[in-house]
């Protein structure tokens, strides 16, 4: 059987303003159904990039992604995206926010109701079902941004960074919620390509860590995570994810080196 | 207002603190007003001469002696100013969004919107007299373009600086490029409206006025330029006070309607 997520000499270029710049070449990556993959790489190797093509927003300068069989060319809220940056829209409420993708289906009102109020008392929003954005912090933000993804029980889950801009502690939390959000929704298998700098969250999060150059991108090893599901934040300190930590830090910095 | 609620919800303590520096900020406000009055009714009718500037007693008596045809000025000015601005106003905000959906709708007005947009408004009321005569269908116009011209260069504006993770975050949400417009574009571009609106109030008023000026029967502008011939400096001040009284209150409502409507705005104080 095929991987669910196929990515096949997938080729991007963008017109810069001296000269052309090339930032994924011959990226080829396959997702199994129900996976969750991490892709690590140098700043700047185009994993975001990577990640936008799947979701549909940008279109690759050569090469295919098929989802499900399905070639990707469009976004799709069955592939729904956690942004870096704050997504969530000021203008709507929490529950306004996270029923948004809903509100474009044909799904009953009582039913979006249900879906939207069951989300945001699992991501522990409960008490701002009404309240603008902007009186919540970044951390809680994010949560109603994670919850809007999964409101449309999309089979694949996209995220670029998304935590990136939060605290540390802030951000361990989320990582913890996130792995306790796979279980709790597990009745549908979720692919998830979860992109990051941190080491430590890709090897915490993730089944497989597909680690890329610098750019062009490309992949450069992917590697099986062995920890059982769901995991503990302990498993942080032990000494096989410090291991498999420092053995990704070396590729990367290899990298950094052979691209700079 | 609905600020202030909201800070008092976050943080009870501070309550009494920012509302009695309000009122120590309010009593200072009236204080420079009654001085400003003090001061005019202190030098009128004695140093100044009652040609140059009237009174405060002159100026309201003057009212009470022309109080019908004042009111009957008053709605023709208004009326004025709200048709056409509110005419302008939204010919403008569609005509900006027609043009960012549409590149076609776009390559058409802007080479128009550009030649209109470097001339002031006013430097036409002699065209517009021509044209259209001396009533209201003119003034109307004049006001009505000038209106659009600073709203659809804000509605343009506006939409170049929509953040694009918003439109991104909707699109893989599954919304259609109408949806986007609807539900993302449009509460977006509100804030940077309402700034455009208050310029569009004091721009409507200045043009009503000019243009009554020039060739009128009734206004405002009209009775100024009236009393001027005559001399009566008391009904000229009268028309000015009731001008920026009014234009106050129509920009006071345009930041009400405004607050309400960007509630979700974060605001620095």
């Amino acid at each position: 059987m095929s991987a669910f997520i196929q990515i096949q000499n997938v080729q991007k270029s963008f017109e810069g303003t001296a000269r052309q710049i090339e930032a994924l070449r011959d990226v080829n990556l396959e997702v199994q159904a129900g996976e969750f993959m991490c892709l690590v790489g140098p700043s700047g190797c185009g994993k975001s990039t990577l990640v936008f093509i799947v979701a549909g927003l940008v279109s690759p300068s050569g090469g295919a992604i098929q989802v499900g069989g399905v070639p990707v060319h469009e976004p799709d809220p069955d592939r729904t995206v956690v942004f870096q940056g704050d997504a969530v829209f000021p203008w709507m409420t929490v529950a306004q926010n996270v029923g948004y993708g809903l509100q474009q289906t044909n799904t009953p009102k009582k039913e979006q109701e249900d879906i939207v109020t069951r989300l945001i008392e699992l991501v522990g929003l409960s008490g701002f079902r009404d309240a603008y954005p902007k009186e919540l912090s970044g951390g809680m933000k994010k949560r109603v941004d994670l919850a809007r993804a999964y409101a449309t029980n999309p089979t694949v889950l996209l995220m670029d960074e998304p935590f990136g801009a939060l605290d540390a502690i802030t951000k361990e939390k989320m990582q913890e919620d996130l792995m306790q959000l796979s279980v709790t929704e597990a009745d549908r298998q979720r692919t998830v390509l979860f992109v990051t700098h941190d080491l430590e969250e890709a090897i915490f999060l993730a089944d497989r860590v597909a680690v890329m150059t610098s750019r062009p991108g490309t992949i450069q090893v992917v590697l099986d995570i062995p920890f059982a599901r769901p995991r503990e934040a302990s498993i942080k300190l032990s000494n096989e994810f410090q291991e498999l930590r420092g053995h990704i830090r070396e590729l990367l910095v290899d990298e950094e080196d052979n691209g700079t | 207002m609905a600020e202030t609620q909201g800070n008092d919800e976050l943080d009870p303590k501070q309550k009494s603190g920012p509302k009695r520096l309000l009122t120590a900020e309010a009593t200072v406000s009236i204080l420079t007003v009654l001085m400003v009055v003090v001061i005019w009714y202190y030098f009128t009718d004695s140093i100044i001469p009652k040609l140059f500037f009237p009174s405060p007693m002159d100026t309201v008596l003057v009212v009470g002696r022309m109080e019908g045809v004042l009111v009957e000025y008053f709605i023709a000015t208004m009326y004025r100013v709200v048709v056409g601005m509110l005419a302008g106003a939204v010919l403008g905000v569609v005509c900006g969004i027609a043009m960012s959906w549409n590149k076609w709708i776009n390559s058409i007005l802007d080479p128009l919107i550009e030649a209109l947009r470097p001339i002031p408004a006013v430097a036409l009321i002699p065209f517009f007299i021509l044209w259209f005569g001396i009533g209201d269908t003119g003034k109307l116009i004049l006001t009505a373009l000038g209106g659009f011209t600073v709203m659809v260069v804000t509605t343009l504006e506006a939409i170049k600086h929509v953040s694009p993770i918003y439109i991104m975050a909707a699109r893989t949400l599954g919304a259609n490029r109408l949806t986007i417009y609807r539900t993302v574009i449009l509460p977006a571009i509100t804030p940077p409206l309402i700034g455009g609106m208050r310029v569009t109030v004091a721009l409507s008023f200045a043009l009503v006025i000019a243009s009554e000026f020039m060739g009128a029967q009734s206004g405002l502008g009209y009775m100024i330029m009236l009393a001027r011939r005559t001399l009566q400096t008391d009904a000229i001040l009268v028309g000015v006070i009731i001008i920026g009284i009014t234009s106050w209150i129509v920009d006071r409502m345009v930041r009400i309607i405004g607050n309400y409507l960007t509630r979700w705005a974060p605001r620095s104080e």
